[in-house]
């Protein structure tokens, strides 16, 4: 399952490292020699140069998509720490949803309220984008595999993670600078107790 | 909900074009990186490679040599 590695390879190439190469298959595919080229379809660009206004967009839109995917992947989940993690970070993203919609209207002056917002700047924004089940069916998490749907989720947190460093990098603002770094902080937090989960299971 | 895709692209290559690619090249002149959890390390890893869990990829991002290239699995 090659998320992590892709992500990886965003983050160093984001920080302007030298080539940087993705081994598409992961290891499995290195020890049998077997190539995998997935990976790469269909996919649209974040192109990074988003306005703060913008990344706040983008950054709702992910954390609905985070807590998606925790919901959608815990029925799949037989393993008791693992159900509880996920339930309990499809919550906290609800409350990041709430703080940056909360941001999105201190630096714009508009008045959203949730579904406003939702349906007036966050659905245009991800037009053409992935439904989870697609987004899931791209990487072919093994739904039996409980290490398999915990790696995903890291690839997608440590993404979240990513975006939110480098919107935090780019903005004006102090207080959208903030905002932007105090979730950061949680996504890493969220990716260290998912890695210490990977490790328990 | 739709997802945005977020990504910046990056070259992938398969397992056969990428040993091809190293075999060329002495081993000083690239960094294969594993973002692997260490128990996934220790059970079996590409010869050489440095581990970074992808979990603290962030903080140790100044151990990797930007003036090679960097192979990541």
């Amino acid at each position: 399952m090659g998320g992590r590695s892709r992500v990886a390879a965003q983050m160093l190439a984001g920080k302007g490292s030298g080539e940087v190469i993705n081994l598409s298959g992961g290891f499995k595919a290195w020890k049998s020699d077997r190539a995998v080229g997935q990976e790469d379809q269909g996919l649209d660009l974040f192109s990074g140069n988003e306005s703060p206004a913008e990344a706040l967009i983008i950054a709702y839109s992910m954390e609905d998509g985070l807590r998606e995917y925790y919901l959608t992947m815990i029925p799949w989940i037989e393993n008791q720490d693992a159900r509880e993690l996920f339930e309990k970070l499809a919550a906290i993203e609800v409350k990041h949803q709430e703080r940056i919609l909360d941001e999105y209207r201190n630096i714009t002056g508009i008045e959203f309220d949730r579904e406003q917002f939702v349906e007036k700047k966050v659905v245009p924004a991800v037009e053409g984008g992935l439904t989870t089940e697609e987004y899931v069916r791209l990487y072919k998490p093994d739904l039996e595999s409980v290490t398999e749907i915990v790696g995903l989720a890291m690839a997608i947190e440590a993404q979240a993670l990513d975006l939110y460093r480098r919107a935090a990098d780019r903005s004006d603002g102090n207080e959208t600078k903030k905002v932007l770094m105090q979730i950061a902080d949680e996504e890493r937090a969220h990716l260290a107790q998912l890695g210490k989960l990977f490790e328990s299971i | 909900m739709r997802w945005k895709q977020f990504f910046t692209p990056v070259k992938s290559m398969d397992a056969v074009k990428a040993k091809n690619y190293l075999a060329e090249k002495p081993s000083e002149t690239y960094t294969i990186l594993d973002v692997r959890q260490p128990e996934e390390y220790e059970a079996g890893h590409i010869p050489g490679a440095k581990l970074i869990p992808l979990p603290d990829l962030n903080d140790r991002m100044g151990e990797i040599d930007t003036g090679k290239p960097t192979i990541v699995y």
